[in-house]
């Protein structure tokens, strides 16, 4: 074995869940970690949840403390990105100048928000993917600024119920017909809409945003059908990028998430990618498949990790996320884009329900809300999704 | 009653929450494990919090299913 070692780019949930499994399989090479931020890899899914409320805990993000990366040797460089990578030498450039060798690199540098063009001018505009984002973002709501926010996905809709809990105004302009409208469909996205519309959120559905009012700062947008709205403070939640432009010239595709087979494995020989900057081979789909979301990089972390270490892969995992909102736990299994048929059991007006997607009678994915106890029985039908399939 | 944690290998996506909520009973390695026992009240919200839904609770004594 080399002295290189593994190098990690980036410093979120699939880089830390890879250099942990890393050690715990038995690896026993170097392991360094470049985190863009100046700290330790932390959990993001608090940043539109419980680090928006009135006085959080901001220690309790970070994954680990410091005795924990001493006590395994785990490297982490802070304030540090990658750059440039170069697969023949083996080697990756820093945004610190230096030029690290690798025998194995991990590709973990997760996505970026989109952000809107139009918006890019003015001052009091943000998007949220980081605790200093979440910070600032905290402070603007508890000071009952009024917010806009542009698009209705999870950080739009956990950021609205955040700025209600609040006592913030909060307008939510979406272009669909209803929130997540393109995964769920018509009935259960215009359900999340009445949730929010029941919580005080004026939500304008299937609206563009026209014209841009103020000087430095926004101060109020009027929307395609002429309808202004006046704000503070403009949160774009429009999705998200892979952080990949950094690969261009490596040979990689740059222009998208790094395309793995099932055990994060680039085209690229000792190449591996993970988390949001990848696309994993999904053996139900039978294709390459973006997740974007937090259960799937972690276990993409872990799988390179026992790539690397040469240890057993683990079983293939159903495709899954969850959202916390209004003190509601919202839960979700499998590909609801493939259902012909959505059947709703329970009570939507009660917040208690599941909604169970099918196709050709057979169920594909379900959006399980305030009845955690469901979740392990969907689990069990949903299990034949995680199955190969020749389609 | 006394409950009995059982972890669903499958299910549990290391989040965590379970060893946030009661670290003397739940750890986090590859995922999560049972490393102990403590009150039936620590036990039910670990299993309630579990994003994934991943923890059943048996009773000790007739290890029948209580939770979900």
């Amino acid at each position: 074995m080399g002295t290189d070692g593994v190098v990690i780019a980036g410093g979120g949930l699939a880089a830390q869940r890879c250099a942990e499994t890393l050690r715990r399989a038995g690896y026993e090479g170097r392991i360094r970690v470049l985190c863009a931020e100046p700290r330790a890899p932390y959990d993001r899914p608090p940043l539109s949840k419980e680090m928006l409320g009135a006085s959080p805990d901001e220690s309790a993000v970070g994954f680990r403390g410091q005795d924990f990366y001493e006590g395994r040797a785990i490297e982490l460089v802070l304030d540090t990105r990658a750059t440039a990578l170069d697969p023949v030498a083996q080697r990756l450039r820093t945004s610190a100048g230096e030029e690290l060798g690798y025998e194995q690199l991990v590709i973990a540098t997760g996505s970026a928000p989109r952000t809107l063009p139009a918006f890019a001018p003015y001052e009091n505009v943000s998007t949220l993917r980081t605790l200093e984002d979440a910070r600032r973002l905290r402070e603007l709501l508890h000071a009952h600024a009024r917010l806009l926010i542009v698009g209705a996905g999870f950080i739009g809709q956990e950021v609205a119920a955040a700025a209600r809990a609040a006592g913030a105004p909060v307008t939510v302009v979406e272009l669909e017909p209803a929130p997540l409208h393109g995964l769920l469909g018509a009935e259960i996205g215009g359900w999340f809409a009445r949730l929010h519309q029941e919580e005080g959120v004026e939500l304008l559905l299937g609206r563009t945003i026209a014209t841009i009012h103020g000087g430095r700062r926004v101060e109020a947008v009027t929307l395609d059908d002429g309808r202004r709205i006046e704000a503070d403070h403009v949160l774009l939640g429009v999705g998200v990028s892979p952080d990949v432009a950094w690969l261009e010239g490596s040979g990689l595709d740059a222009s998208g998430a790094v395309p793995v087979d099932e055990r994060g494995r680039t085209a690229l020989e000792n190449v591996y990618a993970a988390g949001d900057a990848a696309a994993f081979f999904d053996p139900f789909l039978g294709r390459h498949a973006y997740s974007g979301h937090w259960e799937s990089a972690g276990r993409q972390g872990a799988a390179v990790a026992h790539a690397i270490a040469d240890a057993p892969a683990a079983p293939p995992a159903l495709s899954s996320f969850w959202s916390d909102q209004y003190g509601t736990r919202i839960q979700y299994l499998g590909h609801a884009r493939l259902a012909d048929r959505v059947e709703v059991d329970g009570d939507p007006g009660a917040r208690d329900f599941v909604a169970l997607y099918s196709r050709d009678g057979m169920p594909v994915a379900a959006l399980v809300v305030g009845r955690p106890k469901a979740l392990p029985e969907l689990r069990e039908r949903l299990a034949h999704l995680t199955e190969r399939t020749t389609a | 009653m006394t409950l009995v944690p059982v972890i669903d290998a499958n299910a549990c996506s290391a989040h965590g929450d379970c060893e946030d909520i009661a670290p003397e009973i739940f750890h986090l390695d590859d995922i999560a494990e049972v490393i102990g026992t403590g009150p039936d009240e620590l036990m039910r919200a670990a299993a309630e919090a579990c994003p994934s839904g991943a923890i059943t609770l048996l009773d000790a004594d007739t290890r029948e299913q209580v939770y979900p």
